[in-house]
């Protein structure tokens, strides 16, 4: 009782003071956020070439010492591998640059890792493999995203993309062991060579679904506004939505306000005559049989009565 | 002079005695008491904020095109309501700021009232003569829960319109009467005539506010009429009432604790991001986003959906959909029994035939105790199974093992947790004084080698013996039916009026 006697009179105002003091900054400091704009109309387009001028011999000593030990000397496919011939450059520099291939072991699923070789070199060997076919496939494609349109973007993202990779690009787990992965870290190039491709277990998306004007608005949408979204409010807990934000909300929202509960409120005091007397398990007496008489009447001692 | 203005007021109006009286009233003092309180001031801090944004959201599905500030949003077709809750939160000074803390006073708020209603259930409070008061608090949980879910599905936005198609199914799968049900509420098929969010607001910010402060005034004048129960302590008895009066202790007391917790709310909502609608976009019932949740509240019955195997029943001519066992019978028959507890235990028991003032210790009482914990586990695990693609996404592990984990969980964890629980509290019914602040032992050599222990003094923060008692004449003077235990705490008889 002492104790709570003491906080109560040292509690409400400092505790007022702390509280009006950050409703009042948070009031004065909080601008009416204004997101910044990006994208500016000009003209979309992808286009099927890239600068760099590819090196086939090269990309060919590349691939004799790294791919084809499992995909073969002309990358015909193994027992453990499957053909690349008519894949196209484009598919192979996704896998390359995802870090997917080579694979950690033979064997091993493939897992976003950097990258083993540089840029250049990608586009080498890719160009070398797509050399190996008559069938060109999809070629390296060069983004271009001036004049791109978020807003169309974002629409084409709602309803192409969130179904898998959700609707802030945080990724997540699908059925059966299959993940749609995050794009928070895929370049402009990767998601068009993703898009036209389809990797793994994602859907390819041939120009008749997404328009290569789609396609631009969208990879503008991904690199600017999923990769760096306008995020007003604070802490944004990883992009997963109600669960991260129920821990949150239970753990730190209602945990403080028990803390502060536990801080200023009393503990039962027990004394030599408290519970245990009467606690005799289930289906106990309950409480009033043998109550202590009055305080000061069961004998005991100053302190005691302190603690009532 | 002022006391002449009271003394004219109070020839006329009378209250004066009443007021004294109420201001004497004694509430037995423990920080677990409190809990309940954080429910109340998290109300408040609600229909503050909430008042906020009714001043700014527009409850219309009707068509626009939104022009405002976020660019990826620029040209889009909108419902008015998402539009509005955008503009409110870009355009607005503090709106994003009042919107999140109504949010995250709206989670706190649910979260203790559950928090409140453990400790009211394992400290045996809702026995007699509170069994009322305990169904109505039950109440106030579900309509808090369906409250939440109406306001979180306002925004019109792509991840709280997957939520209110998920509701409309379920609503659906109630045997016979699901598909009227399903149409009346929400005004023919989904996703309606624009009929959604209108209603939705009218019963989120009218009607069931209403009856939740109907509901919480009788709960609280249940709470004065029975006066508070306490925990046995010396000079506790089951006919009277031992703790501080209402002014001036529990007063300042309880005005700290309001604006703690209102702090609280403030603090996670400028500084923790809640619900970013303009990530999501707006709803139209052919877009979906994966990892899509419900707020925690419903987390536990989004994990029932989740968890539950793909069963149907069929009768000749009809079918009960699978959706009706995790969506209806779950939480109908969740809150029947929490409603009927009371009798249950006191059948069980057979301890109805007096009052119960004096709470119980929860170890005192090792079944319903293990019972209470084993259930919750399982609510808990219900809520966890909610995040299966988050946790599958994180612990790159798939899907369908974290799925059967927690089918398996949600049986397995239960039966588990009865069996520890119940010991446990028989291993500290053995332990008298478990959970009591030790001294410490000061150990001593002695000059020929041997050792002893003595008992080390106070240590200098103990604050009872530093505190001098404060004067409290006057006060004492008003309780004229009760007697002081000690300066500025008081005992008074239990069925004082």
């Amino acid at each position: 009782m002492r104790r709570a006697r003491w906080f109560s009179r040292r509690l409400a105002v400092p505790a007022a003071v702390v509280i009006a003091a950050v409703s009042l900054g948070m009031l004065v400091w909080w601008p009416a956020s204004t997101p910044s704009l990006a994208g500016t109309v000009l003209t979309a387009s992808v286009t099927k070439s890239t600068n760099h001028k590819p090196n086939l011999n090269l990309g060919k000593t590349l691939f004799d010492e790294t791919c084809a030990s499992c995909h073969g000397s002309s990358a015909e496919g193994s027992a453990v591998a499957p053909s690349l011939q008519g894949l196209g450059a484009g598919t192979i520099d996704l896998w390359l640059s995802s870090g997917w291939m080579p694979l950690a072991a033979p064997g091993a699923q493939p897992a976003r890792k950097p990258p083993k070789y540089d840029r250049a070199q990608n586009i080498d060997i890719a160009q070398y493999v797509a050399s190996l076919s008559n069938y060109q496939g999809f070629p390296i494609p060069k983004v271009n995203l001036k004049g791109a349109n978020v807003a169309n973007g974002f629409s084409v993202f709602a309803e192409i993309c969130a179904a898998c990779h959700t609707i802030t690009g945080a990724g997540d787990a699908l059925s059966g062991g299959i993940i749609a992965p995050s794009l928070h870290d895929v370049s402009k190039t990767q998601i068009v060579e993703a898009v036209r491709t389809g990797p793994g277990n994602m859907p390819r998306f041939s120009s008749g679904v997404i328009s290569n004007a789609q396609l631009s608005d969208l990879v503008a949408y991904v690199t600017r506004n999923i990769q760096h979204p306008t995020s007003p409010g604070g802490l944004g807990l990883g992009g997963v939505g109600p669960v991260a934000e129920g821990f949150v909300g239970l753990f730190i929202g209602v945990g403080l306000c028990v803390l502060a509960a536990f801080w200023i409120g009393d503990r039962t005091p027990r004394g030599p005559l408290g519970v245990e007397q009467h606690g005799d398990g289930e289906g106990g007496s309950g409480g009033d049989g043998g109550s202590p008489g009055p305080v000061g009447d069961d004998g005991g001692s100053d302190r005691e009565i302190q603690h009532v | 002079m002022i006391d002449r203005l009271f003394n004219w007021m109070d020839d006329r109006l009378a209250i004066s005695r009443g007021g004294r009286h109420l201001l004497n009233k004694i509430f037995p003092d423990h920080w677990s008491f409190m809990l309940g309180e954080i429910a109340l001031y998290s109300f408040i801090v609600l229909l503050l904020t909430g008042i906020f944004l009714t001043l700014y959201f527009v409850p219309s599905e009707a068509t626009t095109i939104y022009h405002g500030s976020y660019r990826p949003l620029d040209g889009a077709h909108v419902s008015e309501a998402f539009a509005s809750t955008v503009n409110l939160s870009f355009a607005v000074r503090g709106g994003l700021l009042v919107r999140q803390m109504h949010h995250w006073a709206a989670n706190i708020f649910v979260g203790s009232i559950v928090v409140h209603m453990l400790r009211v259930f394992f400290t045996g409070a809702f026995r007699r003569p509170r069994e009322v008061n305990w169904i109505i608090g039950a109440n106030l949980l579900i309509l808090a829960i369906f409250n939440g879910f109406l306001g979180y599905s306002l925004p019109d936005d792509l991840v709280s319109g997957t939520g209110i198609r998920i509701a409309f199914s379920i609503l659906e799968s109630v045997p016979i009467v699901g598909s009227y049900l399903a149409f009346f509420l929400f005004g023919g098929l989904y996703p309606g005539n624009g009929a959604i969010i209108p209603r939705f607001f009218i019963i989120h910010v009218l009607i069931l506010p209403l009856i939740i402060l109907g509901l919480l005034g009788a709960h609280l004048g249940l709470l004065v009429r029975h006066k508070h129960t306490q925990f046995k302590q010396p000079g506790a008895r089951e006919d009277n009432v031992v703790g501080t009066p209402l002014w001036p202790t529990f007063m300042t007391k309880t005005l700290g604790f309001f604006f703690l917790t209102t702090g609280v709310t403030a603090l996670l909502g400028a500084l923790v991001q809640i619900n970013p609608i303009w990530q999501y976009g707006q709803y139209y019932p052919w877009k979906v986003s994966y990892a899509v949740q419900p707020d925690w509240y419903m987390g536990w019955l989004d994990g029932a959906l989740r968890v539950m195997p793909s069963w149907e029943i069929h009768f000749p001519g009809h079918m009960i959909p699978n959706a009706f066992f995790p969506g209806v019978l779950l939480p109908g028959v969740t809150f029947t029994v929490i409603m009927l507890w009371p009798f249950l235990e006191a059948k069980l028991t057979g301890e109805n035939v007096r009052e119960h003032h004096l709470l119980d210790r929860p170890r005192d009482r090792p079944v319903r105790t293990a019972t209470g914990a084993a259930v919750f586990a399982f609510y808990f695990v219900l809520f966890g199974a909610s995040s299966t693609d988050v946790l599958a996404n994180y612990l790159s592990i798939t899907l369908n093992t974290v799925l059967w984990s927690f089918r398996i969980a949600a049986i397995v964890v239960p039966i588990v947790v009865w069996p520890i629980a119940y010991k446990i509290c028989k291993e500290l019914q053995g332990t008298p004084n478990a959970g009591k602040r030790k001294v410490h032992n000061i150990v001593v050599r002695d000059a020929d080698g041997g050792y002893r222990t003595i008992p080390a003094e106070e240590y200098p923060g103990y604050v009872g013996a530093e505190l001098e008692p404060l004067d409290v004449e006057k006060i004492e003077v008003l309780t004229a039916a009760g007697k002081v235990v000690e300066p500025g705490v008081y005992e008074i008889p239990r069925d004082y009026r």
